[in-house]
């Protein structure tokens, strides 16, 4: 192959890297080896195998055939091309409503959580939970501000890897336990002339908690929204069995955008997402929806799903009880945490928060890192 | 005209349909090309699209074995790759009781291959020639798991702690599959190459049907396949999948159904159950949604 020819698929691979897709430098050195094997002048072939090669999820699969046609076909031949970095993934935007603008935009981080119980409390309160969704997109700068917030990151660095550490290998071997270790045993019983006088054990071990986030993004949250995102993609970067959904009067998934290890593509992506951010809740509809469309795919007994709100829903209580009875069926453990629940005198006295109660595993405080260290033995405890 | 290597792509996929399974030519050039490359393909798509069908398919065409290791929450190294012969190692110990030799070389001998029971892995790389190795929804093991494969998928050989390391002695056409229930990590995703599944569209699914119901008359194969592909358009908890159309055109053929008209609606609502697999999908396709639907077919 020509080193013009060469350069030109080294290029292609660097366009599709600069449009979000995760291909490694080591991909390259393949795809001129099937670029070779392809043939040149056979436009289908080349890209069907060029598609196997580099795409590696199914977000990748469908917007490869745009980058292709955008990179190797004169521009009248093109078709409809997504050049836009980071494509959100598939996104279901169905039932979107018409709405106010909301002009609240998210606020940062740093003033959000940083200090426990502070006078901000009083205030989340009083925006309540309304109907209206808001169409402003929240400003997702807040979520990478490098300086001051690399102190808050490592420590849900730590939080994750805390986390991590319940998972431990499922089983082990152990001095007692409920199973016999054959192999060992058979091992040690060779000395003994086959009489199995030394046994060796194994003993189940606990796993760690498939962990679904639910993170209520509505007006009344807006303080709390963006630490929570912080956690979430903590989490998500640490560990790998971490599904995170953002509702208000919608239910988002943004798993993939928070794994994204580019920040700022994580951050266009969660733009991109975020349409209805800081407007209004309907938790039980949300959670009804979750139930209905992606429960049956992540609740598994060994599913701990982690619900964040303040439990302003403008809904009927009945629809989130019916919800949640459907999380506690499918789900090994449901918790919620509240934000509010930090402040001194807080008694769950709305609507949701009553109906919502006796369905919990664990009912916790959570405004910020502080309060959810303190809370960490009980929220481990209650996820295990 | 065809260049000679796109004629090898239609070839395959002319190949495959004559099994029975029905293929884009993307498909069949990935395909080829996992076996040109000596990579896994994982294929990844919702459940009932036909996944499990292609390692099943391609064992045919290339005449040879299809292993199968079916992944479950907890599957571990052992069960797929190799558990020893209890039985006979404790007979064998027995046996040696009169043996004079030191125990250690007792241990390794009772620790041979002779007492080694060949799980799905092991027997995918120690046979003489290529098997197609299918990794069954691969999302539903255990990461550990996903990261004990990387040494198979990528150097094609194994670790068994009392004989050390195992190469292949033919290299295994390895298909993973996975439903999207959990992420799997990118180091599994780097070391393969990858196809989605999708729903098939209306020709390809009709042209399934005909395929492999060629019994079936061809209006009415048309009248099963609009109805489906107008049921995934429903906020349904299950979409139907290619096995449930084949079952519920099956179906309508014992009941004798003919045609969607009034008269056919009773083997359509008694044969539903083929089609929908929750109570509250079931539900919501009472009498006058099926009838709407049907009419419209």
């Amino acid at each position: 192959m020509s080193r013009r020819l060469a350069a030109r698929y080294v290029g292609f691979i660097g366009f599709l890297r600069e449009n979000g897709m995760q291909v490694a430098s080591a991909d390259g050195a393949d795809a001129l080896r099937v670029a070779e094997q392809s043939g040149q002048f056979d436009a289908s072939l080349l890209r069907w195998n060029l598609r196997a090669l580099l795409c590696s999820r199914a977000e990748d699969w469908r917007r490869f055939d745009g980058l292709f046609d955008a990179y190797f076909l004169p521009p009248n031949r093109q078709k409809t091309v997504e050049t836009h970095a980071g494509g959100a993934g598939h996104v279901d935007l169905a039932g979107e409503a018409g709405g106010l603008r909301d002009s609240s935009d998210g606020t940062p981080l740093a003033s959000a959580g940083g200090t426990d119980g502070d006078d901000t409390d009083g205030a989340t309160a009083q925006h309540g939970a309304s109907l209206d969704e808001a169409l402003g997109q929240a400003d997702f700068r807040h979520l990478h501000q490098p300086e001051e917030l690399q102190a808050l990151d490592a420590l849900m660095r730590q939080f994750a890897r805390r986390l991590r550490l319940l998972a431990l290998r499922r089983e082990q071997l152990a001095s007692t336990g409920r199973r016999i270790d054959l192999a060992r045993t058979i091992r040690r019983s060779i000395a003994h002339g086959g009489v199995p006088l030394d046994l060796a054990w194994r003993k189940p071990r606990t796993q760690r908690p498939r962990l679904v986030l639910l993170l209520d993004v509505s007006r009344s949250m807006s303080l709390y929204s963006f630490f929570y995102l912080r956690l979430a993609r903590a989490l998500s970067l640490l560990l790998t069995d971490v599904h995170c959904f953002l509702y208000h009067t919608r239910l988002i998934g943004v798993a993939e955008a928070l794994r994204d290890p580019d920040a700022w593509r994580a951050q266009e992506r969660l733009q991109l997402l975020s349409a209805g951010w800081a407007g209004g809740t309907r938790i039980g509809d949300c959670l009804a929806e979750f139930n209905e469309h992606h429960a049956g795919r992540l609740l598994h007994a060994r599913s701990a799903v982690i619900i964040v709100s303040d439990g302003y829903d403008t809904g009927a209580p009945q629809r989130l009880v019916s919800a949640l009875v459907g999380l506690r069926r499918r789900a090994r453990r449901v918790v919620w945490l509240n934000p509010l629940a930090s402040r001194p005198g807080y008694t769950p006295s709305s609507a949701g928060m009553q109906a919502a109660l006796p369905h919990l595993d664990l009912f916790a405080p959570g405004s910020d890192l502080a309060s959810i260290a303190r809370v960490l033995p009980q929220l481990l405890q209650a996820l295990h | 005209m065809t260049s000679a290597r796109m004629h090898t792509v239609l070839t395959l996929q002319r190949q495959l349909q004559q099994l029975g399974y029905v293929a884009e030519p993307g498909l069949a050039a990935t395909l080829l090309l996992m076996t040109a490359m000596g990579r896994p393909l994982l294929l990844e798509g919702e459940a009932g699209v036909g996944k499990t069908e292609i390692a099943k398919v391609l064992a045919q065409v290339h005449q040879t074995r299809l292993i199968r290791l079916q992944c479950y929450e907890g599957l571990d190294a052992h069960s797929t790759l190799y558990e020893w012969n209890y039985q006979r190692q404790l007979l064998a110990i027995k046996l040696l009781d009169d043996d004079t030799r030191s125990v250690a070389e007792k241990e390794q001998d009772i620790f041979s291959e002779r007492y080694l029971l060949r799980r799905p892995l092991l027997e995918a790389i120690s046979s003489p020639t290529p098997v197609v190795l299918l990794i069954d929804e691969i999302d539903r093991a255990d990461e550990a798991f996903e990261a004990y494969l990387m040494e198979l998928l990528s150097d094609f050989q194994v670790s068994i702690p009392e004989l050390g390391t195992i190469k292949a002695v033919s290299r295994p056409i390895v298909i993973l599959t996975s439903n999207g229930t959990r992420e799997l990590s990118d180091a599994l995703r780097r070391r393969c190459l990858y196809q989605y599944v999708d729903y098939p569209g209306f020709e390809k699914e009709l042209l399934i049907v005909e395929t492999r119901l060629p019994q079936m008359p061809l209006q009415l194969a048309r009248q099963v396949v609009e109805f489906v592909q107008a049921l995934r358009q429903m906020d349904l908890q299950k979409k139907p999948g290619i096995a449930e159309t084949l079952d519920w055109a099956a179906a309508l053929l014992q009941l004798g159904v003919s045609r969607f008209d009034e008269e056919g609606l009773d083997g359509i609502m008694a044969s539903l159950s083929a089609l929908v697999k929750t109570q509250a999908d079931g539900a919501s396709l009472s009498r006058v949604v099926v009838q709407k639907l049907a009419a419209a077919c």
